[in-house]
């Protein structure tokens, strides 16, 4: 047990890298790895030793590493075939391996001053936790003076929010015993810059827990937290990078992959018969967009799952290319679901060496590897014998031209009226961008005018019903209803006539094609109780 | 993101209060750099009670704030910080001098039952940072019109004379500033011009011509007929400033006498000879005294190239005034006054009535005052014609609007909109209260129209403000 516990953390310590896991793990990081365990333990009686000094008796049995990688036995040959050089299918930038470099940036230079939007971490302290561009090691100055600002103005009884100047804004966010800062010269609101702290910090979350967060400050105001986050840089990186380029954060919703409902239907019910105590979520997920989603009746019954929590998985996965190494058991905490607990997350990708398919099961329990890797065997087995993934290779993004309306370009939908609204999974459709908007850029600026008209129509003091934009290079039309949220974007000479057409042909097009294109009616399985989340309920 | 419900009334005992000045001040860096001289860096502060130690601090951390944004951008410092109770707005009017101006939200005060204390929520999104960025640098020109820059105060007169001229003009100035009504006209400090056909318009400059020769030491002129521009010598900029120091704050001074009746105590002595109704609205307020002192304002303009001090004579009769700036190196005497009183009086009181007549007659020929059907704003960024059908007369005090203060808001998130890009663009929004709101920029031009149409669509809208192009803006807007 030991062994194999070296070998995780030999995996764990450092995630950037390819290598199998396998490979010399490097032990003297081994007192990281028992503080982490000392934080995932919640149970409340702690060893009363210095947090900074790490107590090294619960770690091993604990798998309190932040990623445990634990590896079936059949699945070791596959590893050296899924990990050298290829790009996680699962982070639509594919730039992950573009980590080591940001990190090195001279902080002094143009081109750091250049960059879009930075993002800081920092504690109450002033102590760095993370910076999106160049080290927190050489910005801790820098840190120290934003510290001072939030300081110095919550002395006078009053919280910091923002600093406006021509080219930038900066966004202050505290939450707890963190700092979050944004500066960015992408133009988009406070509003929607904090939420995207707000992302960042949940994320943190989701590798911590709340709870612990918050008891590491307590017992010591000033302690480095990136002891716990090392190696993690690059899932934060990641999910800043997607927050930019991927519009279900700005809808808060999750992409589905369009798919023939009778498969969609068949795929469920294949989760559904492969279910195990215990087990709470089973998603399947492809080319980065969700197939389906199975949940257990009493846990969804309580709280729902949000979109957000779903984008947070899909970020840690897509991370890393370690997770596409055979099974991957790890915990995990869903912030909005429960910041304080974790979850366990049983993580596979189905169609080595592609990786384009995942399995993600959810348990509350620790001790349930086994038991959930059967289930995950049985669904293989099952989707065998349907040749499922073959079928589920055909599905694609639609393009915008199956709608059969000249002048719009592109659309994003997004229903309120979905069967069982308040419980399900909030979702949006929306077809491949095409020309004009094949490249990087100009999918970035088409995003950026959809995020300006969101932040308008959700404005929290004049919010609006629609928008009307005729600018030069395109018309944008933004609707919200009791019913649905749509932007559209047409080419700039349409008429506001034939704008109104298409909208309503479009509106008529998803009503007619909302099954294949949402999960209408997520299924539902029943496990046993759950003790672990009543066990958390009371602490 | 996570979305915020809209203000929802709470069905409480519920008391807004409007936005008010916090705080004002003058401030360079560069007069205490080192410690324990921070107080020399402080030229004005107002509120003047507040304790020096909090002053420093103030001061202290809008240093800070712009030190920290040139880390990311040199060039581009801090306009505005954002903080729960209050914005601070920063304007660096001349070379490391700034001028801030600390605005608190406007918030509202909810009682509770069961004598608990009320609670207290700041509403953080009202304030438009371009409405009151405008308003801080329009404090900075009418300090500038009427002091001249604060580098030639200083090489006049050191710190002393520059903190006295502070002082003295901003303790009467602030009091003026009516916050809680500042809104777009604020970012435009736009003119509104007398519309007039030809023929007048050449008489009014021939007059202008036949004065300006006579009196060979008027520098520039510049009239106005019922508070709204027709000619002007003068640069943009300047004139600007100008007409809102006359239109909001001489003007209204003066309106009261002339509105009253005949035989009322308040009408001005108009002694002897009624061959003119002309009077001298700056100087001598009764030309036929003798022993009376009098002295005329004295403006700076142009203080970026020539920089000239003037007198600055204003001269009404009946609605026309007429504004004749002269180099404050000559002596105006009361000879001098009353030679230009028996010129211009007569002339001007001519024209006045000449002026009304026509504009009567115009609008009977055009009929009954179709504009107050669309509530719209026009400006024309080249030459700063304004024009709003939304707003009542405007006064020193309140500049009251037709609208909802949201509308006007929504009006200033367009306008924003409209600054990010050069080329033209069309934005149609529709408010929660089903108002539509319809901003066209086309080549400099700005128009804003507020349509009450609950149950119209786009196309029905755009049909709307068509018909209004057509009829107002002939030619100007491209039209979809």
């Amino acid at each position: 047990m030991d062994k194999d516990d070296n070998q995780e953390k030999g995996e764990t310590e450092d995630i950037r890298s390819c290598d199998p896991p396998s490979v010399d793990p490097n032990l003297s990081t081994e007192t990281d790895n028992c503080s982490k365990a000392e934080c995932q333990n919640n149970s409340g009686d702690q060893p009363s030793t210095d947090p900074e000094q790490a107590p090294t008796e619960n770690g091993h049995e604990d798998s309190g590493e932040f990623v445990v990688t634990m590896l079936a036995r059949g699945k070791l040959e596959e590893q050296g075939v899924g990990m050298m050089g290829s790009c996680p299918p699962l982070s639509i930038t594919g730039t992950s391996e573009g980590a080591p470099t940001h990190r090195d940036e001279d902080v002094m230079a143009e081109s750091w001053r250049q960059h879009r939007k930075h993002v800081f971490v920092l504690s109450e302290a002033g102590k760095p936790i993370y910076s999106r561009y160049g080290s927190e090691e050489a910005l801790s100055s820098t840190m120290g003076v934003m510290m001072a600002l939030v300081s110095f103005v919550q002395s006078s009884d009053n919280t910091i929010r923002s600093v406006y100047s021509d080219g930038h804004t900066v966004v202050f966010m505290q939450k707890g015993p963190l700092v979050l800062v944004s500066v960015s010269s992408s133009r988009q609101s406070e509003q929607q810059l904090r939420g995207e702290l707000l992302y960042v910090y949940y994320q943190i979350v989701s590798m911590l827990t709340q709870a612990s967060i918050t008891r590491i400050f307590e017992n010591k105001k000033n302690y480095d937290l990136r002891r716990l986050l090392a190696g993690s840089e690059k899932i934060l990186d990641g999910l800043l990078n997607l927050v930019d380029s991927d519009p279900s954060f700005l809808l808060a919703a999750v992409h589905c992959l369009p798919l023939a409902s009778s498969l969609r239907d068949s795929l469920s019910q294949i989760l559904q018969k492969a279910i195990t105590p215990n087990l709470v979520f089973s998603i399947l997920i492809a080319k980065n967009q969700l197939l389906t989603i199975v949940q257990e009746k009493t846990v969804i019954e309580d709280a729902r799952l949000e979109p957000a929590d779903v984008h947070l998985l899909l970020n840690l996965i897509g991370a890393s290319s370690a997770f596409q190494a055979g099974e991957i058991w790890t915990p995990i905490c869903l912030p909005l679901f429960n910041p304080d607990c974790y979850f366990y997350a049983y993580i596979s990708y189905l169609d080595p060496p592609e990786c384009t398919v995942c399995l993600l099961l959810l348990s509350t329990d620790k001790e349930a590897f086994y038991a959930v890797a059967e289930c995950k065997r049985r669904i293989e087995e099952a989707m065998l014998t349907q040749s499922s993934l073959s079928l589920i290779a055909k599905a694609h993004c639609y393009s915008v031209s199956q709608v059969g309306v000249s002048d719009l370009r592109h659309f994003m939908y997004k229903p309120f009226d979905i069967p069982d609204h308040h419980k399900q999974l909030t979702q949006f459709t929306s077809p491949e961008m095409e020309a004009p908007y094949s490249t990087e850029e100009e999918r970035r600026r088409l995003l950026d005018l959809y995020r300006h008209m969101h932040g308008r129509i959700h404005s929290s003091s004049r919010p609006l019903k629609l928008i009307y934009h005729v600018a030069e290079r395109e018309t944008l039309l933004a609707w919200v209803t009791s019913k649905f949220e749509l932007y559209t974007c047409f080419s700039p000479l349409v008429t506001k006539a034939c704008a109104i057409n298409a909208i309503t042909k479009l509106l008529r097009w998803i009503k007619k094609e909302e099954d294949r294109l949402f999960i209408r009616y997520p299924p539902k399985y029943s496990t046993t109780p759950n003790p672990s989340k009543t066990h958390d309920k009371n602490e | 993101m996570l979305m915020i419900s809209p203000r929802m009334a709470s069905g409480m005992q519920e008391k807004l209060y409007n936005p008010s000045l916090l705080s004002f001040f003058v401030y360079n860096p560069s007069f205490g750099p080192r410690e324990g001289e921070e107080e020399k860096k402080i030229l004005f502060y107002h509120p003047s009670d507040v304790e020096k130690n909090e002053k420093i601090r103030n001061v202290g951390l809008c240093e800070a704030i712009v030190q920290f944004t040139r880390t990311f951008c040199p060039t581009k410092p801090a306009k505005s910080l954002h903080t729960q109770k209050n914005r601070q707005f920063f304007f660096e009017a001349e070379d490391s001098f700034w001028i801030v101006m600390v605005v608190r939200n406007p918030w509202v005060e909810k009682t509770n039952k069961d004598g608990k204390p009320p609670t207290i929520e700041y509403q953080e999104e009202e304030i438009l940072d371009t409405v009151y960025g405008a308003v801080l640098r329009q404090c900075y020109s009418m300090y500038k019109l009427f002091n001249g820059t604060f580098v030639r105060a200083m090489e006049t007169g050191g710190v002393e004379l520059l903190m006295q001229k502070l002082e003295k003009f901003f303790y009467r100035y602030l009091q003026t500033l009516h916050l809680q009504s500042c809104d777009l006209l604020d970012v435009f400090g736009g003119i509104a011009f007398f519309p007039l056909d030809k023929m007048t318009y050449l008489k009014i400059q021939s007059f202008v011509n036949r004065v300006e020769e006579s009196l060979s030491l008027i520098k520039y002129t510049t009239f106005l007929y019922n508070d709204q521009l027709i000619w002007s010598g003068l640069e943009q900029d300047d004139m600007r400033i100008l007409y809102k120091y006359l239109t909001t704050s001489l003007f209204p001074r003066h309106s009261e006498p002339e509105l009253a009746g005949r035989d009322s105590p308040l009408r001005p002595e108009v002694a002897g000879n009624l061959l003119h109704y002309g009077r001298f609205l700056t100087g001598p307020a009764n030309i036929k005294d003798p022993e009376a002192k009098f002295r005329f304002p004295r403006i700076f303009v142009n203080t970026k190239d020539s920089y000239e001090e003037l007198h600055l004579i204003v001269y009404k009769a009946m609605s026309a005034a007429v504004c004749f700036m002269i180099s404050a190196s000559m002596e105006l005497t009361r000879e001098f006054c009353e030679q230009l009183d028996s010129l211009v009086g007569p002339q001007l009181t001519l024209l006045a009535s000449d002026i009304c007549e026509q504009y009567n007659v115009n609008r009977r020929i055009s009929g009954p005052e179709k504009e107050p059907q669309f509530k719209f704003i026009y400006f024309n960024h080249m030459n700063l014609a304004e024009k709003s059908t939304i707003h009542m007369r405007k006064t020193a005090s309140v500049s009251l609007t037709s609208v909802h203060p949201d509308l006007m808001k929504i009006l200033g998130d367009i306008n924003c909109d409209f600054a990010r890009v050069d080329e033209d663009e069309e934005i149609i929004v529709k408010a929660m209260t089903d108002y539509w709101v319809v901003g066209k920029k086309s080549d400099q031009r700005e128009l804003y129209v507020i349509l009450n149409q609950k149950n119209a669509n786009l196309i029905e809208v755009n049909e709307e403000v068509k018909r209004l192009c057509a009829t107002q803006f002939n030619n100007i807007f491209f039209l979809d």
